[in-house]
């Protein structure tokens, strides 16, 4: 059986600036074998994350950002940050790196055929919120759903991930998408304001609808009560968490909450699986 | 499961056979301390009527630093069949230990080759406890100083001899040459057996230990009692159940290795950002005395601590867990519970 | 012999928490084994009746300085060692002398429970300490030591066990005189050539299993990130091997010089008995010998290398024996 601690050998084959000021990239990795793409892609489900392995740097986790009918390769979308994050930047196309994944449980997206998906996502969380969504918009999964509707907030629109994408999906009319920055810009035609504050004002429905939170911990914090108050029952609200991760398959320890661990048990939770479980994110 | 019985005559030849034919891990004196080292003459086994190893046996599976693999070149991950062992005078509470780690370790979609492999590979030989110590309490939490959990196989210590009890087939090969114990020889054990259980702790009631934990959780208990706690990492270090580890690589060796860490430590939670879920010793000692009294319970029905009495022994401030738990279900809750 | 020295502090602690000057008496308390005494933080005068002093009392309680919040008025009780420790973090700019209430007195060693364990087979149902002698009682008999035997080894080498600048000085007379030890034991290592140096060195670090018992027990280790934290760059590995464990060694005690009080604070913490103060010692006489720096003893004098002046003369002596080519 394979060791789970070794990682997939992969290629990067195109990198993408995703922000203006350079500190988010894109890495789209491909394969080197075969086998191990068949194996990846009939598993993997949007929400789930790897952890990608630089031999010497070491290891970190990030969301996986494409959806599988976007072809054989697995997109991340990574902050420039510390010591791994920097290293990756610093990487060209053709440079072999590690990935171990797909890890973690995923979105449940089998249980919400026929509910309305109202999407919110903050920052560079956005990552799984947009596999997901992609995942969904495509021909063959859409009708699967009834509305979808997205909010995502960034803190300017440089910092605004996906742009080709999130344009086009302003034009399509299978989904909704409301975009917001925290302080007005010039040529800005959407939503100024914070995720919550804007979520209070669009009042989304609850009715047969899923909500799913993605973003740094303060505007989930600030989120989640809001979805409450609009009337979203806590087994309906659903949120992706992080935490420092090592090994991300449950062993070492790391990334509990109460007796739940983020790598295996998450990193998706619902609103009333949190509330069972110690406040500790 | 059969009983033998091996008398102090003959307890020389049987062992200098298994140190022979086996890699036999006993405890063994060194400058400093009592420990598991490989034996190659039977003088070196130091196995006292009282006393545990500083260090638990889970270190021949678990080692502090392991690689996980090399990768100059060629990633190769390293060796992971070993010759069969004999971990020989285990205490009951290690032998409980491991075979909770096996919970850890142990994962159908996920499992620890690195764990696995060495553990499928190693006999347990257990001594039964017959002069318990001050610290030990592995009976508050559900253990016991005769206790089997863990064991191929047990030495029970009388006076002439030992009555050996075999749990599993790889341990039964081991003694078939010995006679079977015969009955005075079991009573006699038994009887050893409720003398030394009737001076030990009373068992803590589990459920009723998590219940109270998980109603402290936001209190000020946990900033009470971790007001001594240096945060240093001797209690995890030497817990024969912690578990928790790091994994980095090594880049003058060019090795992907795993160390031990401790969730005592302020940066084993530090996120990238900069955000720290526990930011203070008063969250961290909440993390550890948790893990073990109650999301253990909440994982696997059992508690996660084994009464061994190390981290009481060494915990340079004396911080003792028992105490904790003790607190704990007094404390008062002012204000009401969450 | 114990009770006068221990009334006395009660009741001066006691007085500063009715008068409410102070906010918490940082002392310690009975443990929960024969051998072992725990910290003890004292708000109320109800709580005051648990201090105890005595020769189990292990750990150098100005290490609780750091822990504590900035403006909380703290009284602690001082040994030589603590009280030296807390000069010299106040010297640092960590804390605010005005703040701080010191009740000193003098220290009469602190007990080195390994050499009790040594001489005795069972275990230990409990200590008493009587003038000049301790009473262990192992194994249903009485055993009786010379204090002196079982004092830990920083104690036996302590050239200071009355405290200075304390604000309350308990004038029971301590069991050490000033002076009654010094650290001439140093001179044994100087004479070793850099291989037997070495020989020792690496002797005493291989048993290092990093778990860093040292660092927070010393009350001079405060800093937020431990070089051996960093990972950009990363000082030295965090896996358990010999360059490791010398590197974390050597390099805190670099990091010590001219600030480490020799209250050996460290050893008694180590799980595995590293010796460590050995190498302090040993720069601290440097310090010493170059600067005429000794640690914590003055209230206005600056720790020579925390300061800088335009005045200051660079130098520093060789002498015979010291640098072995």
């Amino acid at each position: 059986m394979k060791n789970c601690y070794e990682p997939i050998p992969m290629h990067i084959n195109r990198i993408v600036v995703e922000t203006t000021d350079s500190t988010l990239k894109s890495f789209e990795l491909t394969f080197d074998h075969e086998e191990d793409c068949r194996k990846f892609f009939a598993s993997y489900n949007p929400g789930q994350f790897s952890q990608l392995s630089i031999f010497g740097k070491g290891e970190a986790p990030f969301g996986i950002a494409s959806a599988a009918w976007e072809g054989d390769f697995v997109r991340f979308t990574v902050q420039k940050l510390g010591k791994f994050t920097s290293a990756i930047h610093s990487m060209h196309v053709g440079d072999r790196i590690g990935m171990r994944g797909p890890l973690g449980n995923g979105f449940p997206i089998d249980e919400w055929l026929g509910m309305n998906i109202l999407v919110i996502g903050g920052g560079c969380a956005f990552s799984t919120l947009y596999a997901m969504t992609k995942h969904m918009l495509h021909p063959s999964n859409r009708g699967n759903y009834a509305e979808i509707t997205a909010l995502y907030g960034t803190r300017n629109s440089g910092l605004c991930l996906y742009k080709p994408v999130i344009e086009e999906w302003h034009i399509r009319d299978d989904i909704v998408i409301h975009q917001a920055i925290d302080v007005q810009e010039e040529n800005w035609n959407y939503h100024v304001g914070y995720v919550p504050a804007v979520l209070e004002e669009l009042s989304p429905k609850p009715d047969n609808t899923v909500a799913v939170v993605c973003g740094p911990p303060v505007m989930t914090k600030f989120t989640l009560p809001i979805l409450t108050k609009l009337g979203f029952p806590d087994e309906r609200v659903y949120t992706s968490l992080e935490k420092r991760m090592k090994c991300g398959v449950g062993h070492c320890g790391r990334c509990n909450i109460g007796h739940k661990y983020v790598c295996k048990d998450g990193p998706v939770f619902t609103l009333s699986e949190l509330h069972e479980l110690p406040n500790e994110i | 499961m059969s009983i033998k019985w091996l008398s102090n005559q003959d307890y020389e030849k049987l062992l200098s056979g298994l140190i022979r034919e086996y890699s036999l891990y006993a405890p063994c004196r060194s400058e400093k301390e009592l420990g598991f080292r490989l034996v190659e003459e039977i003088s070196q086994i130091a196995i006292e009527d009282s006393g545990n190893t500083r260090f638990p046996p889970k270190s021949l599976f678990f080692p502090q630093s392991e690689v996980l693999m090399k990768y100059n070149g060629i990633l190769h991950s390293v060796e992971k069949e070993e010759k069969r062992k004999i971990l020989f005078g285990v205490r009951p509470c290690d032998a409980r230990a491991m075979k909770l780690l096996d919970h850890a370790f142990n994962d159908e979609k996920a499992p620890d080759e690195y764990w696995q492999s060495k553990r499928d590979s190693a006999i347990v030989i257990s001594y039964a406890c017959i002069a318990p110590g001050g610290t030990c309490f592995c009976t508050m939490v559900g253990g016991s100083p005769f206790g089997t959990v863990g064991s191929d196989a047990q030495f029970v210590k009388l006076e002439d001899g030992f009555v050996i009890r075999i749990y599993s087939e790889q341990a039964e090969k081991l003694f078939t040459d010995l006679p079977d114990a015969q009955k005075k020889m079991t009573q006699a054990a038994n009887d050893l057996f409720d003398q030394v259980i009737n001076g030990m702790p009373a068992m803590v009631e589990k459920q009723q230990v998590h219940d109270k934990l998980l109603s402290l959780f936001e209190s000020d208990f946990w900033r009470e009692i971790s007001e001594s706690c240096l945060g240093c990492g001797v209690c995890t270090f030497l817990c024969p159940t912690c578990f928790c580890f790091d994994i980095v690589d090594e880049t003058l060796r060019k090795e992907r290795v795993r160390n031990w860490d401790s969730c005592m430590f302020r940066i084993y939670s530090l996120e990238a950002s900069g955000h720290n879920p526990r930011p203070t010793k008063s969250e961290r000692t909440r993390q550890r005395v948790m893990h073990k009294y109650a999301y253990w319970v909440d994982q696997i029905n059992e508690i996660g601590c084994t009464g061994c009495g190390r981290c009481v022994e060494f915990c340079p401030v004396n911080i003792d867990i028992r105490e904790i738990v003790e607190k704990a279900l007094h404390w008062e809750m002012i204000g009401g519970a969450k | 012999m114990e009770n006068p020295r221990i009334q006395k502090i009660r009741a001066e602690a006691q007085k500063l928490l009715i008068e409410e000057k102070v906010d918490v008496v940082i002392g310690f308390k009975k443990g929960s084994l024969p051998s072992k005494m725990q910290p003890f933080f004292a708000s109320s005068v109800e709580e005051i009746e648990q201090l105890e002093l005595n020769g189990l009392c292990s750990n150098n309680l100005a290490v609780y300085l750091n822990h504590r919040s900035k403006g909380e008025r703290v009284a602690i009780i001082c040994r030589g060692c603590e009280s030296r420790a807390i000069q010299t973090l106040v010297l640092e700019n960590r804390h605010a002398r005005e703040n701080l209430t010191l009740i000193g007195i003098p220290c009469i060693g602190i007990l080195d429970i390994h050499k009790i364990e040594q001489k005795l087979q069972g275990s230990i149902s409990s200590i008493t300490e009587e003038e000049g002698q301790v009473v262990v009682v192992s194994g249903g008999r009485e055993h009786r030591f010379d204090r002196l035997d079982l004092l830990h080894d920083a104690c036996l080498h302590c050239e200071h066990p009355t405290p200075v600048n304390v604000d309350i000085m308990i004038d029971e007379a301590g069991w050490i005189p000033e002076n009654s030890f010094d650290k001439s034991y140093c001179q044994a290592f100087r004479l070793l050539n850099i291989a037997q140096r070495y020989e020792k060195f690496s002797h005493e670090t291989e048993r290092c299993i990093r778990c860093y018992a040292c660092r927070e027990a010393c009350p001079m280790c405060y800093c937020e990130e431990c070089f051996v934290d960093h990972s950009r760059p990363q000082w030295i590995e965090s896996t358990v091997e010999q360059a490791g464990q010398q590197a974390w060694h050597i390099i805190r005690a670099f990091h010590q010089t001219g600030r480490c009080v020799s209250c050996g604070a460290c050893e008694r913490a180590c799980p595995l008995e590293i010796k460590m103060t050995y190498l302090t010692d040993l720069l601290n006489q440097d310090m010493e010998r170059d600067y005429g720096f000794e640690v914590g003893m003055l209230p206005d004098q600056l720790p020579p290398f925390a300061t800088l002046s335009e005045t200051e003369e660079q130098f520093f002596h060789q002498q015979d024996g010291d640098h072995v080519h």
